[in-house]
């Protein structure tokens, strides 16, 4: 990796980057599966595409695609463009020329949370109290939830998607060969983020009451981690799975999970303080780099192996809602809530 | 984005009431004000608005083990997904189901950072059938609590009704909330600022709001009965005390308090304290300065269950100078 978290010239002025103003708020940015366009999700409807090529002249906007706020967006992992989900209740596949196709229309309901799955090419949403999961052409329904699913993730064979909400999380088998039952583990609460880490073995999510919740789920024993300000929203394993990143907290903080895993450690802390509360967190997907976006607009990155951080100086009270590292693993997305539209690049 | 918090406002009362007329003209009047809804039942308006969005009142119990500590997760969501769009508010108002307890929704307000830092609990409106409300209270005990709660009271179809039955509904509510500004309608229709931006759950507006607030007063109640009292001291308060007695009734009455609000004269403080609380749920704050010569005195209020005036005055009292 040539990405050098020292790089004395990023104290002062960013690395090289494109900014581009919205006139909506950023719900969620990703990159698509080759890495070659950026796509950003506004809320006035509008899923933003563009070069990930930070030099590359960005094309006019184009026509809203959702009628409300668009609230998710992830790359295709069937193709070249993305999928998005909207407060209008619609899951949309928008193919790399800007068309795009329906994959479902829930009215009333919102499509708050999307993942895939990159080897199987599976997309799930959330609607409502509802899983929908979209493969190979074909659209399936598992729920109803004891709420409204507020996160969801696959494991990392792509064979089952954890749904988290009130009182747990439920995971699903998806074999369509053996049905199996679906399995709940049990936390009273609501549970209102959830990511199933990068080994498969264990799930994390993020509660209300301002604690993260980790299931190992092949033993169903569970353990919690208190100790937040604030709700912790942004949950990100490291692509080895020997660190969970939590969000809300004013440095990064990396509870271990290799080994013992992390009963009775404090988590690993590092980073620059005084940027306020960090929002979201996206580990690198190959090395181990962080991001971390925070309330007041800063955006810092950190190396977990020097304990090394810089700290880009872009606070100017936005809060930043999401950042997508590209699958190299060499430019970062970030969007904030006025509508700032950031591609970094990283490489030296 | 620092943008100034949205109110919000809570509109309950039994089905048939009259919340559904009273959104439809909200949504409907030309009143150049920007207002989204929150309606259990999606369908029930006749209007078809994008800033109208569906509700599944989806409370869940807090890790404390406590009853009375229950939250609407899905508001928080709501309200969320709300504060991404382009367009802004001048308002928010959240319409319950004719059976719901407004504990969970006011206190999604006293709990959750995110809401509390774009949206403020400004009132809670309550609408009462005239002619079905002694009929609504036999039938359990939401009707009670959608007025014990109310900052707001729309007594209405008042039409339905002749004057001696009008005089009794309305003897009624004010012995379970003598707080709540009464308004008597027909088919909803009173004007929108009657009801809006209150400011009822303000720390800074709580004299302001409170008709009846300087009264005191214990009438003879069944024990069981929801109903409203004050409190008031002329000496000042050990705000160490205050908090000892205030904790330990929260803590053990807090499930029958739904409402309790007060305005305090700690001991050689300058200003006011201020507080608000929805069961065991509480914000407090320094108000206004005293002026000088004013008599610092102090008030406290309890709208709730099994309420127990002269022990909560005893109480009180200890916690003087
Ligand atoms: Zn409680």
């Amino acid at each position: 990796m040539k990405i050098d978290l020292a790089n004395p010239a990023w104290q002062q002025t960013l690395p090289p980057a494109r900014s581009l103003a919205a006139d909506a708020p950023v719900a969620a940015c990703a990159f698509n599966r080759d890495g070659s366009t950026v796509a950003f999700a506004l809320g006035d409807g509008q899923v933003r595409r563009l070069p990930a090529d930070i030099a590359a002249p960005a094309p006019d906007a184009a026509p809203p695609v959702h009628s409300g706020v668009v609230l998710a967006l992830v790359g295709d992992p069937t193709g070249d463009g993305f999928v998005s989900g909207g407060d209008d209740g619609r899951v949309l596949r928008i193919a790399a020329d800007g068309s795009a196709t329906e994959l479902l229309a829930q009215k009333g309901k919102w499509i708050e949370h999307l993942v895939t799955h990159r080897t199987t090419g599976a997309v799930a949403a959330s609607a409502g109290k509802t899983m929908f999961l979209f493969r190979d052409g074909e659209v399936r329904e598992f729920g109803p939830h004891p709420s409204t699913v507020a996160g969801l993730d696959f494991s990392k064979d792509g064979s089952r998607v954890a749904c988290a909400h009130y009182g747990g999380i439920t995971v699903w088998s998806l074999s369509k060969d053996v049905a199996l039952p679906p399995r709940r583990f049990a936390w009273q609460g609501s549970h209102v983020a959830l990511r199933w880490s990068t080994d498969g073995k264990f799930i994390a999510t993020g509660t209300q009451e301002n604690d993260i919740h980790v299931w190992r789920v092949a033993q169903a024993t569970d353990m919690r981690m208190q100790g937040y300000p604030a709700k912790v929203k942004s949950l990100s394993w490291t692509a080895d799975a020997r660190f969970l990143y939590t969000s809300s907290q004013p440095v990064f903080t990396a509870w271990p999970f290799s080994g013992k895993g992390p009963e009775g450690k404090p988590p690993l802390q590092f980073g620059d303080e005084g940027a306020g509360l960090m929002t979201v967190v996206a580990a690198h997907p190959a090395a181990e780099f962080v991001a971390g976006g925070y309330d007041s607009g800063e955006l810092q990155l950190g190396d977990i192996r020097t304990k090394r951080s810089v700290v880009l100086k872009m606070a100017d009270g936005a809060s930043i809602t999401c950042l997508a590292w590209s699958p190299d693993g060499f430019k970062l997305a970030v969007g904030n809530d006025r509508g700032d539209l950031l591609t970094v690049d990283l490489r030296r | 984005m620092a943008q100034p918090q949205v109110p919000v406002t809570v509109l309950t009362g039994y089905l048939g009431a009259g919340k559904t007329t009273l959104l439809n003209r909200i949504l409907s009047e030309q009143h150049g004000k920007k207002y989204a809804v929150i309606v259990n039942e999606f369908g029930e308006l006749g209007v078809d608005n994008d800033l109208v969005v569906n509700a599944d009142e989806e409370v869940f119990e807090m890790n404390n083990g406590c009853i009375c500590c229950t939250v609407r997760g899905d508001l928080i969501r709501i309200i969320e997904g709300l504060m991404k769009r382009k367009d802004k508010f001048d308002g928010i108002l959240v319409e319950t189901t004719g059976l719901a307890d407004p504990g969970p929704v006011a206190q999604t307000f006293f709990t959750d950072e995110d809401v509390k830092a774009k949206t403020r609990l400004d009132a809670i409106v309550t609408v009462i059938d005239a002619k079905h409300f002694f009929g609504q209270l036999e039938q359990g005990s939401e009707a009670e609590q959608q007025v014990a709660f109310a900052d707001v009271i729309l007594l209405n179809k008042t039409d339905l009704v002749s004057a001696d039955e009008l005089a009794k509904v309305e003897d009624r509510i004010r012995g379970i909330n003598r707080y709540a500004r009464i308004f008597h309608t027909q088919k909803s229709q009173i004007e929108l600022e009657a009801i809006l931006d209150k400011g009822a759950f303000d720390l800074g507006r709580i004299l302001e709001f409170e008709p009846d607030f300087l009264h005191s007063g214990h009438d003879h109640h069944h024990e069981d009965e929801v109903r409203s009292l004050s409190i008031t001291a002329d000496r000042p308060v050990d705000p160490d005390k205050f908090q000892k007695w205030m904790g330990a009734l929260l803590q053990i009455k807090g499930a029958d308090i739904f409402r309790s609000k007060g305005i305090l004269a700690i001991d050689g403080a300058p200003r006011r304290y201020v507080y608000q609380g929805v069961h065991m749920m509480m914000d407090s704050a320094w108000g206004t300065p005293w002026k000088d010569g004013e008599t610092r005195s102090s008030k406290l209020v309890f709208i709730g269950r099994n309420l127990d005036g002269d022990n909560l005055q005893r109480g009180f009292e200890d916690c003087l100078k």
